[in-house]
């Protein structure tokens, strides 16, 4: 370390150390270089774009030197170059490395010289800097003196490559000797000698820095072709995903659903099946009973034949006598059983009744499987923002499950705000669709929807009422109110809706020669209020229009209103306007009528100028440059200038420090012009009277001043900051008029 | 016509130079200053030239005037001339501070022994501006003029009689009627002779009644407390009298408490510079 700080003083510009520093170190740069073979190495060409590159560097530093200080001089930039190259080469020998690390001393002296270097750097030196550097390859010394200077730096610089880190200023990146450029022709890495020599001669060539970021501009470029890809199939994956799910969702509701209708029928035809039965077994037992009555009473009258019939025959056994009286009475018993002669019909139908079994409302139960529900009421949604017309909205609704639906029907009316007694119509439409557009309704207005749906089996019930908006109507812009001046504008604007809108939108077109249709170059959203300070270019011409904005979406355009930011445009004040001063119907043009100045004190509250015949004109209350001009008479008396807003209605324009004006006074052929403020003037005289007066006022250098437009001509200025908002002011001294 | 710098100094950014050189005209050595606006390094500019008063030489102006930071900022070149020849061994040419060295009276001299070498006029209007637009960075077609008190009756003449040359002139406290103050008188009679009519070509007022309908902005400066004022020898009224006959346009500031000094040229170079500055650049 000694060493080295101890030789910084020798590569100081001293002329009168000049001789001795190349004494001593001449061959120092060869260390640095490494001659023979790396020279070889070197291709011509890197050497000379290296020379390009190198060239302002060296026109700013070089110094005041002898020729061979400066061969030290540059040689050690080269030192420093090199040192970079095989920091950044991993591959390079170990033998060559070995050589580096002893360069790296090489920017620390640099280090150490650069400030005095700098301060006396002279272009002068460029030239005679690079024929010395055409020199060098000779001047150096023999190999083995660099050698030994080599021993010597190695021991002295102690490897700290941190130190050299903190040196070094990352100038360019050259490649490698191995392969620098890149042959087009062939795609591969080449060494530039070979694009000069081998046989890549005459092939295209690029630097393989450019071929690298190409090829990496390529790959990157399929990667992003990639990532997009794979965002796009996860994309898919998970819509198939939801697909799934409601496919098995749905699947599961109709198997449950057919489930519950299957249940319904067996459990009703079960049923049905009871009652068969029982009724059937009751006619059975029914039938059996009577049937065995009968059976009965016929052996009962059999038991009683036979014993009739043993009677008889005992009868007949007798005696006479009593025989006859036994047949007497065994006729009478005879002809009473036989009266009562047994019925041999059958009491009981023996047949089966042909019982039909009603299936109907099995049927129909099994009719209500296929057949499809009614409805469950729809969603309507709410609205859209932006799907509205100023006369119509969309409106939109759903199902909430897959119920089938022949038709909807949609309903709405007015929102009575507060008004109940008032008569709101209702309408319908029907719709198959799950949307639709209500056309024909007022602008700006809320709607209720409500939406039913149907089919064969029904209706469903009413949706939940969604409140619809209508967008605004178009705003009106007041043309006649715009102010501007080069650089912005002031409009604003009527809303031309009873209700309020959320806000506004200015649309700017510029306006061209070629009338090249009108492209909204520029859009301001957002805007609360009915005026807009918007920012223009000066000098162009511009169509302005506003659209309103609310829920439902943007009204149409306004009717455009035309800026033009040549000069100011601005309108005169009827309010401060003297009562003898008249404005014409454009707000330009101010006539002083014939009459005496009225003597009537005026209210203190009194916006009008009472003593100076004069009006006040409204700027855009925008700081930066303003222009205007006024038309005057040759032989009129007038005044023209600024003054505050708050200026005293009572006093003269330019009488005090609030205005400032120039006068125009006429009498008997002779002009007098005065620049007056704070009641004084300078002298001025002018040949040529102006008939247009231009006034450019300026915020931002405290100007204000007057000019002859047609002539070109500038008549003063007054240099005042103004810290506050002027007016234009305007005064007539004797009947006349003013544009 | 070679050029020898005397002497160079940087001054806001640019440089403000003295040559000297060998008039043809004026068959002698003469020195003008020059101040070349940094603007001048990477292109041409347009040049204003500047007519000094009676017994001033190249220095007074480039010395006092303090115009430098303005025609630095407007990119104009300003060379100021010497005001007459010098060192011409003209009999008398040294015995009044108001005739012959330091008096030229920028006009062709017609009467011996000064019309050999007294030609400021055909200096100033041909001579100079050829040697200016051949050495330096100068737009030829873009020049102004303007001067002071004799050089502001330089300054006007010159662009009287050479509508459309100047894009635009402008004075301080000149001599608008040479013809009728004293010094014009003496001037004239001694370079032009006796003849007044020939006068008339060198007097401002004069030439204003036939200058044609071409445009020229003519800006003006005097103060108020101006001796030479009072003494009759400015007359500007009657410049401005004939200016407004002929409408041409002047603004002519009388500027209360200002004498004839330089101090008063300072306080208003800026306007000057300005006023050629709107035309020169536009």
């Amino acid at each position: 370390m000694e060493e080295r700080t101890g030789r910084a003083p020798l590569y100081s510009q001293d002329p009168g150390s000049g001789p001795t520093a190349s004494q001593s170190f001449n061959f120092y740069p060869m260390d640095l270089y490494d001659s023979e073979d790396r020279l070889n190495i070197f291709p011509e060409e890197k050497i000379r774009t290296r020379e390009v590159a190198q060239e302002p560097k060296k026109g700013e530093r070089a110094p005041e030197l002898s020729s061979a200080t400066q061969v030290e001089e540059l040689a050690r930039y080269y030192g420093l170059e090199e040192d970079k190259e095989f920091e950044g080469e991993t591959e390079a020998g170990s033998a060559l490395r070995s050589g580096i690390s002893e360069y790296q001393s090489a920017p620390s002296l640099r280090s150490h010289n650069v400030p005095k270097r700098r301060e006396d750097k002279d272009w002068q030196y460029l030239e005679e800097a690079a024929d010395a550097e055409d020199d060098r390859f000779p001047g150096w010394g023999s190999r083995g003196q660099y050698q030994e200077l080599r021993e010597a730096y190695r021991y002295t610089r102690g490897r700290s490559s941190e130190d050299y880190e903190c040196y070094v200023i990352p100038e360019e990146e050259d490649e490698e000797e191995a392969a620098d450029i890149f042959c087009v022709t062939c795609k591969i890495p080449i060494r530039a000698f070979d694009n000069l020599f081998g046989e890549h001669k005459e092939h295209e060539v690029t630097q393989l820095n450019t071929a690298a970021e190409n090829a990496r501009d390529e790959i990157h470029k399929n990667m992003f072709k990639l990532e997009e890809q794979i965002i796009q199939m996860e994309n898919f994956a998970s819509h198939l995903e939801e697909v799934f799910i409601t496919i098995e969702e749905n699947f599961g509701r109709q198997e449950q659903n057919f489930e519950l209708h299957y249940n319904e029928i067996l459990e009703t035809l079960a049923q049905k099946y009871e009652e068969k039965m029982q009724a059937l077994g009751e006619k059975k037992r029914e039938k059996l009973e009577a049937l065995y009555g009968q059976l009965v009473s016929c052996g009962e009258n059999l038991d009683t034949c036979k014993e009739l019939m043993e009677t008889i025959e005992e009868i007949c056994h007798e005696e006479k006598v009593e025989f006859i009286k036994d047949a007497v009475t065994m006729a009478d018993r005879l002809g009473e059983f036989l009266k009562t002669k047994t019925d041999a019909e059958l009491s009981t139908h023996p047949d089966f009744e042909d019982q039909t079994i009603d299936f109907s409302d099995v049927e129909q139960l099994m009719d209500s499987i296929n057949a499809i529900p009614a409805p469950c009421a729809p969603v309507i949604n709410t609205q859209t923002p932006n799907s509205a017309t100023g006369t119509s909205v969309k409106v939109c609704w759903s199902l909430f499950s897959d119920d089938t639906v022949e038709s909807y029907q949609l309903s709405y009316k007015p929102v009575s705000d507060g008004a109940p007694t008032e008569e709101q119509k209702e309408f319908s439409v029907n719709v198959k669709e799950s949307h639709y557009s209500v056309a024909n309704l007022v602008p700006n207005t809320q709607y209720e929807f409500w939406v039913t749906a149907s089919n064969s089996t029904g209706v469903s019930p009413p949706s939940e009422r969604a409140v619809y908006v209508t967008a605004p109507s178009p705003p009106i812009i007041k043309s006649k109110e715009i102010l501007s001046c080069e650089h912005a504008a002031l409009v604003c604007w009527e809303s031309g809706n009873m209700n309020p809108v959320d806000s506004y939108t200015i649309e700017l077109s510029k306006v061209d020669n070629e009338d090249s249709g009108n492209v909204v170059t520029e859009s301001i959203v957002g805007i609360p209020t009915c005026e807009s300070l918007i920012q223009l270019q000066p000098g162009e011409s511009y169509l302005v229009y506003v659209r309103a904005i609310n829920v439902g979406g943007p009204s149409e355009r306004s009717e455009p209103a035309t800026i033009h930011t040549t000069g100011s445009y601005f309108h005169l004040n009827k309010d401060t306007s003297h009562p003898l001063l008249s404005i014409s119907e454009d707000g330009f043009t101010v006539v002083r009528g014939k009459g005496e100045k009225s003597a009537r004190e005026p209210l203190e509250s009194d916006t009008r100028f009472t003593r100076c015949v004069a009006v006040m004109g409204s700027l855009i209350p925008i700081k930066g440059r303003h222009y205007w001009e006024v038309q005057v008479d040759e032989q009129m008396d007038y005044k023209v200038g600024v003054a505050f807003q708050d200026i005293s209605r009572h006093g003269e324009l330019g009488a005090d420090s609030s205005s400032w004006c120039m006068s125009h006074t006429f009498t008997s052929s002779r002009h007098k012009y005065e620049f007056l403020h704070n009641g004084a003037t300078p002298e001025i005289q002018i040949t040529v009277p102006p008939k247009k007066i231009g006034i450019l006022l300026d915020y931002d250098s405290y100007r204000l001043s007057f000019f002859n437009v047609d002539i070109a001509q500038h008549l003063y200025t007054f240099s005042y900051p103004l810290q506050h908002f002027v007016q234009p002011c305007f005064s007539l001294e004797k009947p006349g008029m003013l544009r | 016509m070679a050029l020898k710098q005397i002497s160079s100094n940087k001054c806001f950014e640019g440089f403000q130079k003295v040559y000297e050189h060998d008039s043809v005209e004026l068959k002698c050595k003469m020195k003008f200053g020059i101040y070349l606006p940094p603007k001048a390094e990477t292109g041409k500019c347009p040049v204003l030239y500047w007519l000094s008063g009676l017994t001033c030489t190249e220095q007074n102006f480039i010395t006092k005037a303090g115009y430098h930071q303005a025609a630095a900022e407007y990119g104009l070149i300003v060379v100021a001339p010497d005001t007459s020849p010098r060192g011409c061994n003209i009999k008398g040419e040294d015995d009044s501070w108001d005739f012959g060295t330091g008096a030229g009276f920028y006009v062709n001299a017609t009467e011996e022994p000064w019309k050999t070498n007294y030609r400021m006029y055909s200096y100033i209007t041909d001579e100079l501006p050829k040697l200016i637009n051949a050495n330096f960075p100068a737009d030829p077609k873009k020049m102004s003029i303007f001067g002071h008190s004799m050089g502001g009756h330089g300054a006007l003449i010159c662009a009287l009689k050479n509508p459309g040359k100047y894009k635009s002139v402008s004075a301080f406290s000149p001599i608008c009627n040479p013809m009728l103050c004293p010094w014009g008188k003496k001037a004239f009679s001694g370079y032009l002779g006796s003849d007044q009519s020939k006068w008339e070509a060198y007097d401002a007022t004069h030439l204003v009644k036939s200058y044609p309908d071409s445009q020229l902005d003519v800006l003006i400066d005097q103060g108020k407390d101006d001796q030479f004022l009072k003494d009759g020898q400015l007359l500007p009224d009657n410049f401005i009298a004939a200016c407004a006959e002929r409408k041409i346009p002047v603004v002519f500031r009388l500027q209360e408490g200002y004498d004839h000094n330089y101090y008063f040229i300072t306080t208003f170079i800026n306007d000057h510079i300005r006023h050629h500055a709107k035309y020169l650049n536009a």
